[in-house]
């Protein structure tokens, strides 16, 4: 008796792991996919578009400063204003530099960090947002707040981490089958089967992380929905006016180099890495610069005062709450661009491996109702042939 | 097939449960259908189709003009308890841009350059700030443009608020139909 109990408990606990993703199993799919090809997008228009390359002209090439690099925009495009430098993650990436033309287009241009060359022009297809999008808030605009396309997504964390659990209490000793081989011989049910209890136990970390993060995307729109912040980030204050000196022939109140702006930030705060810095954006800003601190999932940023060459705003690790530390972990956890390209090939596969464990599921599913289904058919076909016999109570009785 | 004759279900039955589990394949139009609006916004955010919508160019302010524009032909977006604001973009002339310290938006003419209203963001060729719109605005109101010399100059000129942005006239028309 108490054998059957446990037995249809289980039964139970399989039902509802397969419905977690069964009637969503495409979009869910797709989810993971784009996913795994977004964490992967910079690295493909790596080696797709030799603009992006930080092509050394010779081996013994120094990389230029940002001032340097500033420089060479201007010679080579007098007219254009650069408004911010990025350092992408990696020496091999170029700088990306966001400009605006003096017919108001507003492109990211590649610049070759040795030599301050412009390598090329950011495609008008991104295909890194364009993932990012897709995967994100698949395409849906924002409009007022976050966009639904963002809730649809992030509301897949709860169900991806029921079927963690429930997947975890339907596989019988599953700390076992970390070395289990996959049976091919005995057909697809028992090949694709044996593979979706491997890619499961072997995923468990992965999945855990994907879904917590997840639902934090899910928790960071509803708290932003309801303009709810947990944030500890100073609000920079614009320059008083009485520090912006006035000139008598109108010409620009001098402005410290971006050098010269990066070299007192850095003197001011050890430690911090500058890996972005963006020129001020009024008479009255800052110039903003920052970058991963000793803790590879969080920025640290400063603002420097261009006329009076002070600090006038800082955020740095220590200055997070323990509560940021966690939630600002989150976003980094999701993506694996924290660590470089190890990392990233890490998420990269283990997405490979989630998306083959939604197909799998599928087709176990499609095989085991497959299965049950021409069972079914049988059974009635007999039914039908054996009229008018009295057979409906047999048929219900399952063998 | 044969097999399927033998069954006594109903078609209707059969397709269902054949297919119930493939449905959510046609979420994927979600995506498809907000592609255009995608890559149509992703032109807007790198300029490449203009300033934005109605613009008003060769507006004279002092010795300067100024191109305005609103980012979206649309009603205000509301921002929680901080109220509703309407995006507007800006172009200096091309000779201007080294004068210029600073471009200033209000609804109503500012009492001083202190009070000059919003400040524009971004590059002279194009430049950005987000104008609050409060809700009792009268819809003949006009639109403000400050600009600021690095000399300390101050000079001003309006445009109508009808011609600047014609759905937040009309989203301040509504507002005032339902108080």
């Amino acid at each position: 008796m108490a054998q059957s109990t446990k037995k249809s408990k289980s039964k139970l606990w399989f039902l509802v792991h397969s419905w977690l993703a069964l009637p969503i199993w495409f979009f869910v799919l797709i989810v993971c996919f784009t996913g795994m090809l977004a964490v992967v997008s910079q690295e493909i228009v790596w080696l797709a578009n030799s603009d992006v390359r930080a092509s050394k002209p010779s081996d013994g090439a120094e990389r230029l400063s940002f001032q340097q690099i500033i420089d060479a925009l201007h010679k080579a495009e007098p007219d254009m204003a650069v408004r911010m430098l990025v350092q992408p993650e990696g020496s091999h990436f170029a700088l990306a530099a966001s400009v605006t033309n003096p017919d108001g287009t507003t492109p990211t241009l590649y610049v070759n960090p040795y030599t301050g060359v412009i390598q090329g022009k950011a495609p008008d297809f991104n295909f890194e947002a364009f993932t990012r999008a897709l995967h994100g808030w698949w395409l849906v605009p924002f409009t007022n707040g976050y966009s639904w396309g963002w809730y649809l997504v992030s509301l897949l964390g709860l169900p991806m981490l029921a079927s963690l659990v429930t997947g975890l209490v339907v596989y019988k000793k599953f700390w076992r089958g970390f070395f289990k081989p996959v049976r091919s011989g005995h057909g697809s049910r028992i090949f694709w089967g044996d593979v979706h209890r491997l890619a499961g136990v072997w995923s468990i970390w992965f999945i855990t992380v994907i879904s917590i993060t997840g639902i934090w995307f899910l928790i960071q729109a509803i708290l932003g929905d309801n303009h709810i912040t947990i944030s500890s980030e100073p609000i920079v204050p614009v320059i008083a006016r009485e520090d912006v000196p006035l000139t008598a022939d109108g010409s620009p109140a001098p402005r410290i180099d971006l050098d010269a702006a990066a070299r007192i930030a850095t003197e001011a705060i050890p430690g911090l890495e500058i890996t972005f810095i963006s020129l001020p954006s009024t008479a009255y800003s800052h110039v903003e610069m920052g970058g991963r601190g000793w803790y590879p999932l969080m920025f640290q940023t400063a603002s420097v005062n261009p006329y009076t060459s002070n600090v006038d705003s800082k955020f740095l690790l220590e200055d997070r709450s323990a509560l940021e530390f966690v939630t600002e972990s989150m976003r980094p956890l999701h993506t694996g661009d924290f660590g470089g390209l190890a990392i990233k090939l890490i998420w990269f596969f283990f997405g490979l491996v989630l998306t083959l464990m939604v197909l799998s599921g599928l087709l176990i599913w499609t095989k085991r109702t497959a299965q049950a289904t021409a069972a079914a058919l049988k059974r009635t076909d007999r039914v039908a042939r054996a009229q008018p016999a009295r057979s409906e109570t047999s048929v219900e009785a399952q063998p | 097939m044969s097999k399927a004759q033998a069954v006594p279900v109903s078609p209707l039955k059969q397709f269902w449960l054949k297919w119930r589990f493939h449905i959510n394949i046609l979420l994927i139009l979600i995506p498809l259908g907000f592609m255009p609006k995608y890559f149509a916004d992703a032109a807007m955010f790198r300029g490449d189709s203009g300033l934005g919508a109605n613009q008003v160019s060769d507006i004279q302010v002092g010795p300067y003009t100024l191109d305005l524009a609103e980012l979206r032909d649309e009603a205000p977006r509301a921002d929680g308890p901080a109220g509703h604001f309407k995006l507007f973009n800006a172009a200096l002339c091309k000779a201007c841009t080294t004068e210029v310290k600073a471009v200033y938006l209000r609804i109503g003419k500012p009492r001083s350059l202190r009070a000059a209203g919003t400040i524009f963001f971004g590059a002279p060729y194009r430049m950005i700030t987000s104008l609050p719109v409060p809700p009792r605005t009268r819809s003949d109101a006009q639109v403000w443009i400050t600009i600021e010399g690095w000399d300390g100059s101050m000079h001003q000129a309006s445009v109508p608020l009808a011609q600047a942005s014609p759905a937040t006239v009309a989203w301040l028309e509504k507002q005032g139909g339902t108080k």
